[in-house]
């Protein structure tokens, strides 16, 4: 489904992410992991088609992302959702989040009439926000006001927030590290339940735990690139590289 | 007239030495003359805002100094430069406004965008970065984007919009040149406003008069701050 | 708002249009009231063009005046004759003598009335004013504490009295800002010889009100229109030192006011018609009475000089104008 071929980024001089070759197919759960500041936040921006490389080519469905007109592209990201190490919800209602998604993929005049209709006398929110509420154990959440959800809450909601349109493919940057365990156990659950409908997810992660819990493969980032992809076990029963071994052992001091 | 009524509830608190409907009619042009132009300049400046806290242009700090000393400028001045503009030697002379409640109208705008356009921008690019990111990486478009912005940006570009209406409200030097204070015989205002107003007790030396006028003009700024601050805090639901 | 239809005024169009509206509609009320009128209305107080002899009702004239004669009451007790005898209305708008002229200078007003007497005249020299006519007066009069420390109480000569202020500088407010009474202050000091300066001689920028405030809270001398002094009298310390021409005192105290119309020559868009209307209105018997019923403080404040038997020729032409002097 997505394709990453000899990707290279580079902020300023110095390269952050060096020839990266990576693919994720549907219903699969790919783990980035890594030390803090490696470069998953940039690749993942580059897999979630936001982020153009400085060299290297994308393809989503065999198409050429940076080489495709703009109408297409943002045809292509729409089929991607993100979420955020910080849940960076909007300062609206848990409904009002959740479809943000789906209001933004209906026509114009749907949204205006819609809107109207909203100011005059309310809507009940659309059979997949409470579906997405749901798949993240919030079911009753819809009507709460965001700045009322304590942080796993938060961040629960923006997971429900990329899940309720039903994208093919799903990025999740550093999304547990902030909560509590039962918090991250809902979250993990809810990406069991995404993999489960045949969707692609991306996480970004530098616990190695999770990584070995949730994650069909790895790829590991160590400062110049990925060192090492392939399927988690066999990546930590047997990394190919010294430092790939350093660093799951905990040995690595970054 | 709802405006009528406030006037006239504002006078009946207190005994002042003029006929009847004098303030009432002054109260009414003081709104009328800066809430239009307040909506006017709000229509111009958060699109101008929400432009320039989106994109880079070339001269994008040089508009940035411009609206920074627009807030500054003196009502005086900038009465002067649309009393230039709309005499009848003026480029929009063949118009007619002056002495008329539309070039008053003029001159607020002028004098209000610069502040509402700086506090809105102020509000907007204070928007945390990472609600403009989930935005756009959720789908949106860049309309989408500058919608969600606007949205997360509310209150800051409402208290940009009083700001705005406290400069046209109680400014006085542009109305007065451009407007000439004038009311009918019978009293009844056509250009005075209350600034405009108390100016004339003042230089008549009537002090009280104009102290209390001023109370008058304290408690409607004060009435309309309070009326959009509530309406604002209606929206939320906390 | 003016469009160009056919390269003419939208303006001259539609006024002709309602014209005619007004002319058929008069026609039509007459058939049904069974009035004939020759389809000329005189209603007064009407407003629209009802008619095209009628031709200035619904209008607005537009004068400008000195804020010393606006404060009086005065035109606000005076114009709505004026307006219910036409069917008009008349924006008054007080700012100050050389403001007054600048606008009608501008073609922002269609009538100028003001006291000073050589602005008026530079002002119809070049060609702005025309149909000047000697309106009204009243006096200034020579304000100070009532402890008089320059010792000018009831000086004869107005000039004399600035002079001996000037040597002893006392202090003295003036208004500093062009108007009837500034023009007038200026005029005396000219005449008396004496450049006034220094600590003792203040210049305020302000309204006649203002200024005597300020020179009631300093102790200070001044020069003030009558009419301002009345309004003022009960709350401050100032008396009068020196009477004007109405109480006695010396004749060039006295504040004469004219009425001028702007040229129409000089700016088409003046409103001719309506400000002769009005100068023939403010001059005639029934306005000049008005103005000398006009009272403040029961005290008469204004002194009628437009209706007299003897010619005063003077009152048209800059003063001094001979007619074999060389005109520009």
């Amino acid at each position: 489904m997505l394709r990453v071929t000899d990707v290279t980024h580079a902020y300023d001089a110095e390269p952050v992410l060096t020839d990266v070759s990576l693919a994720v197919d549907p219903g699969e759960v790919l783990a980035l992991i890594g030390p803090s500041g490696v470069g998953k936040t940039t690749l993942l921006r580059i897999l979630g088609l936001s982020l153009e490389p400085t060299a290297g080519t994308v393809a989503f469905d065999e198409t050429d992302v940076w080489a495709a007109d703009t109408a297409r592209r943002r045809a292509l990201r729409r089929r991607t959702g993100t979420v955020f190490q910080a849940a960076s919800l909007f300062d609206a209602s848990v409904a009002r989040n959740v479809e943000y998604g789906l209001r933004v993929r209906r026509p114009w005049r749907e949204r205006i009439r819609s809107g109207i209709r909203g100011l005059v006398g309310g809507e009940d929110a659309p059979a997949s926000v409470r579906d997405a509420l749901d798949v993240v154990g919030l079911p009753d959440a819809a009507s709460r006001s965001a700045d009322s959800l304590s942080g796993g809450e938060a961040q629960r909601v923006s997971f429900a927030r990329a899940l309720a349109y039903d994208p093919d493919l799903l990025l999740l940057d550093e999304p547990t590290s902030d909560l509590d365990p039962r918090n991250t156990a809902v979250v993990e659950d809810a990406v069991e339940r995404a993999r489960a409908r045949d969707i692609g997810v991306v996480v970004a992660t530098h616990d190695m735990n999770q990584a070995e819990r949730i994650a069909d493969r790895v790829a590991v980032l160590l400062g110049d690139g990925v060192t090492e992809v392939g399927l988690t076990e066999a990546v930590f029963d047997d990394p190919r590289d010294d430092r790939t071994r350093q660093f799951i052992a905990g040995e690595l001091v970054y | 007239m709802a405006l009528e009524a406030v006037g006239s509830a504002l006078v009946g608190l207190v005994e002042l030495p003029f006929r009847d409907g004098y303030v009432p009619s002054i109260v009414v042009v003081s709104l009328y003359v800066s809430l239009v132009a307040v909506s006017l300049s709000t229509l111009v400046s958060v699109p101008v805002a929400v432009t320039m806290g989106f994109l880079e242009f070339p001269g994008k700090s040089l508009v940035k100094s411009v609206i920074n000393t627009g807030m500054g400028f003196p009502s005086v001045v900038v009465g002067l430069v649309v009393l230039f503009a709309v005499s009848n030697q003026g480029p929009l002379g063949s118009f007619e406004l002056i002495f008329t409640r539309e070039a008053m109208i003029l001159s607020q705008f002028v004098l209000a965008t610069p502040p509402i356009t700086a506090i809105s921008l102020a509000a907007i690019t204070g928007v945390d970065d990472g609600v403009r990111e989930a935005a756009s990486a959720l789908g949106g478009t860049r309309i989408d984007v500058a919608l969600v912005v606007l949205k997360e940006a509310r209150y800051g570009i409402a208290t940009a919009i009083l700001a705005g209406f406290g400069r046209a409200i109680s400014e006085v030097g542009s109305v007065l040149i451009v407007g000439g204070n004038i009311t009918s015989a019978d009293g009844i205002s056509k250009t005075r406003t209350l600034t405009t107003a108390i100016q004339l007790e003042a230089r008549q030396g009537r002090y009280e008069t104009a102290m209390i006028l001023g109370a008058v003009l304290v408690v409607l700024v004060l009435t309309v701050n309070t009326i959009v601050v509530r309406l604002s805090d209606n929206g939320v639901t906390r | 708002m003016y469009r160009r239809v056919d390269g003419v005024s939208m303006s001259i169009q539609r006024r002709r249009f309602v014209a005619a509206l007004g002319a058929g509609a008069t026609v039509a009320a007459a058939g049904c009231t069974g009035d004939t009128t020759d389809g000329e209305t005189n209603e007064s107080g009407s407003n629209g063009d009802t008619t095209a002899q009628v031709g200035v009702a619904g209008e607005t004239l537009t004068l400008t005046t000195t804020t010393s004669t606006y404060d009086t009451g005065l035109l606000d007790a005076i114009h709505t004759d004026f307006e219910d005898l036409y069917g008009v209305s008349v924006d008054a708008v007080a700012q100050g003598t050389g403001a007054a002229l600048e606008s009608a200078r501008n073609g922002d007003a269609d009538v100028v009335m003001v006291h000073a007497r050589s602005l008026e005249d530079e002002f119809m020299r070049n060609g702005y004013g025309i149909n000047r006519r000697d309106l009204m007066f009243n006096d200034f009069v020579i304000v100070g504490p009532e402890a008089d420390p320059a010792g000018i109480e009831g000086a004869s000569s107005a000039t004399d009295a600035l002079t001996t202020i000037a040597d002893a500088q006392a202090p003295f407010v003036s208004r500093g800002d062009n108007s009837g009474t500034h023009t007038k202050e200026l005029v005396l000091w000219e005449e008396a010889g004496t450049q006034p300066g220094g600590d003792w001689y203040q210049e305020t920028g302000t309204g006649m009100g203002e200024a005597l405030n300020i020179a009631n809270q300093q102790g200070a001398y001044t020069l003030s229109d009558r009419g301002t002094f009345i309004s003022q009298r009960a709350e401050i310390d100032l008396t009068i030192l020196v009477q004007g021409p109405i109480e006695g005192g010396p004749e060039i105290l006295a504040n004469p006011y004219g009425v001028m119309a702007v040229n129409p020559g000089v700016h088409d868009n003046a409103n001719y018609d309506l400000a002769m209307a009005y100068i023939g209105w403010i001059t005639s018997p029934g306005a000049q009475d008005a103005i000398a019923d006009y009272q403040m403080n029961g005290e008469q404040l204004f002194f009628p000089e437009a209706i007299s038997e003897e010619p005063d020729f003077q009152q048209y032409v800059p003063e001094g104008w001979q007619s074999d002097s060389a005109s520009e």
